[in-house]
């Protein structure tokens, strides 16, 4: 292994995705329905294996429901490793989790967002060995719904850009079937990398839970590839 | 035909960095200016100072790059001086860099607005202050357009060309004239973008009196980042990238766009070949491709016109 490839993201055997260079964020497009949202779950999730935070930025699940679906990955998840933005609008502030949460009341609220997301990624990057965290968005679908694009844009791009100062490893996600291909495409703007996904075809369907393709990481397979959760 | 000169003696410039930085404790606020202004030096920011909301308000300017506020202010909130500059520089980066507590400030007022938070007693302190600042006078994340990829060395290329010689005026003015001829629209114009503006370098019609752009309100600057190197735009109103600008653009008499790259040999695309349309109107692959040989033709005649010919612009000898 070189050296490069001891200090990059890893993921479990099940995701056929090579390490990633600290710094990077993800794009990880999917429709509704398809396994595009739970890959990225594990992705984060498989900070768990590494003695990495997690940090999510949920605007559809809440704290509960976001634990639980990573657990499914990992059932070793310690909640004490994750921080929460929870934008779900349901503030449960007295509910028993020990993640760290911090509730903002509607997904308009793009500056509240920003700076939840700011104090919680101090507190995991001191907390865990060389400030490795790695955060998802889940999901900018979502967000577009409720802000204008460009706001959605430049707020995706100041976490991204937030990702890279501090060597973390983003993973957004985002359902092209509910936007115009200008949105999608804008939206593409603000990350190294893409992963496709799609539901697994018959042949694979009965030993995988989808197909990814990935584009933009040099020394990736540009294949589509069967993967498990 | 219309053949215009650019008479404003078209520049870019080299880059330059101002910050304001608004804290009531004078102590607080000296050291931290000072720890910036050392940790900053090889990028030379002028740093400005204010400790009220009404004295950050008079410092606010257009070019202002990063506003670090505290939150608490004698006559105000950091968010009020937020949501001015807003308006007065929206390029700005905004950070707040307080004691308040985050999880307690009310940010409903702020909508869109993006703003940093660095907690004064962060176990980063100073350290994760300045490197947000760099952050942001260095890649200029807070933007609410995309940039190219290459954007560095994009702006550098576009530095070696001397875009301001009125013979290469002329000569694009024609490109645009020929554009505007075989599409049958009112206005086309040959775009230059900057860091932070789009500029006009050669136009055709009502183009002629417009002048220079704020790149957040530019339709090119989200053209050079395309990867086929052209870009349509059927209905500015209808479109979610521009839909909120659609107003002052239809003013303009852009209701339809169509803009093809001017590309360098390294491939960096420093501007624009555009014609626009004041109706709804959609373009077909033939035009783009039209569109995109008029595109080379122009950056072929802006090559002859490097300052540097010599050298190409990814700095190596020809």
């Amino acid at each position: 292994m070189s050296g490069s490839q001891d200090i990059s993201y890893q993921f479990s055997d099940r995701l056929p995705i090579d390490p990633i260079e600290p710094g990077s964020t993800v794009m990880v497009a999917g429709p509704k329905f398809s396994p595009a949202e739970d890959l990225a779950l594990s992705m984060v999730a498989d900070a768990a294996t590494h003695e990495e935070g997690m940090l999510f930025l949920s605007t559809n699940m809440t704290v509960e429901r976001l634990l639980s679906a990573c657990q499914q990955s990992q059932p070793g998840l310690e909640p004490s490793h994750v921080g929460v933005v929870d934008c779900t609008g349901q503030d449960i502030g007295d509910a028993d989790s020990e993640a760290e949460v911090m509730y903002v009341s509607t997904q308009s609220d793009l500056t509240g967002m920003g700076m939840k997301f700011s104090s919680l990624y101090e507190s995991l990057y001191q907390n865990h060995p060389d400030g490795r965290v790695r955060i998802g968005l889940v999901s900018l679908s979502s967000l577009v719904m409720y802000a204008d694009l460009r706001d959605v844009f430049r707020f995706a791009q100041t976490i991204s850009a937030r990702i890279e100062s501090a060597g973390g490893l983003g993973v957004f996600t985002i359902d092209p079937s509910m936007h115009d291909t200008q949105i999608v495409n804008t939206l593409k703007q603000v990350a190294d990398g893409l992963v496709q996904v799609r539901d697994a075809d018959a042949d694979t369907s009965k030993t995988a839970d989808g197909e990814l393709q990935i584009k933009g990481f040099r020394n990736q397979s540009p294949d589509w590839q069967p993967f498990s959760l | 035909m219309v053949v215009t000169y650019f008479t404003t003696s078209y520049r870019t410039t080299a880059m330059s960095y101002s910050l304001l930085y608004v804290d009531p404790d004078e102590s607080t606020q000296t050291e931290t200016a000072a720890t910036l202004s050392d940790s900053l030096a090889d990028l030379d920011p002028d740093i400005s100072t204010a400790v009220s909301l009404a004295e950050a308000t008079e410092a606010l300017t257009v070019d202002l790059s990063v506003l670090i506020t505290e939150y608490d202010l004698p006559d105000g909130t950091g968010f009020e001086l937020i949501k001015k500059a807003q308006d007065v520089c929206p390029d700005a980066a905004c950070i707040l860099y307080t004691d308040a507590d985050v999880s307690q400030l009310n940010t409903d007022d702020l909508h869109g607005a993006i703003t940093e938070y660095v907690g004064k007693h962060s176990v980063f302190g100073d350290n994760r202050l300045t490197d947000l600042v760099r952050t942001s006078l260095t890649t200029t994340p807070h933007t609410d357009y995309p940039k190219p990829q290459t954007e560095a060395e994009r702006l550098t290329a576009l530095r070696s060309y001397a875009l301001d010689d009125p013979k290469l005026v002329e000569s694009l003015d024609r490109i645009t004239d020929l554009a505007a001829a075989h599409f049958e629209v009112e206005i086309a114009s040959i775009n230059i973008i900057d860091d932070r503006s789009q500029e006009f370098l050669a136009c055709h019609g009502a183009a002629e009196e417009w002048e220079s752009m704020h790149r957040e309100d530019s339709i090119c600057t989200f053209t050079i980042v395309e990867d086929a190197d052209v870009m349509t735009v059927a209905d500015v109103a209808e479109d979610p990238r521009f839909a909120s600008r659609s107003g002052s653009l239809i003013d303009m008499g852009i209701r339809s766009y169509m803009g093809a790259s001017l590309v360098t040999a390294s491939g960096l695309p420093i501007g624009t070949l555009c014609v626009y349309d004041n109706e709804v109107r959609s373009f077909s692959a033939d035009d783009e491709a039209y569109l995109k040989d008029l595109a080379t033709t122009a950056m072929n005649l802006i090559d002859a016109y490097a300052r540097t010919p010599a050298m190409t612009d990814d700095g190596g000898a020809q």
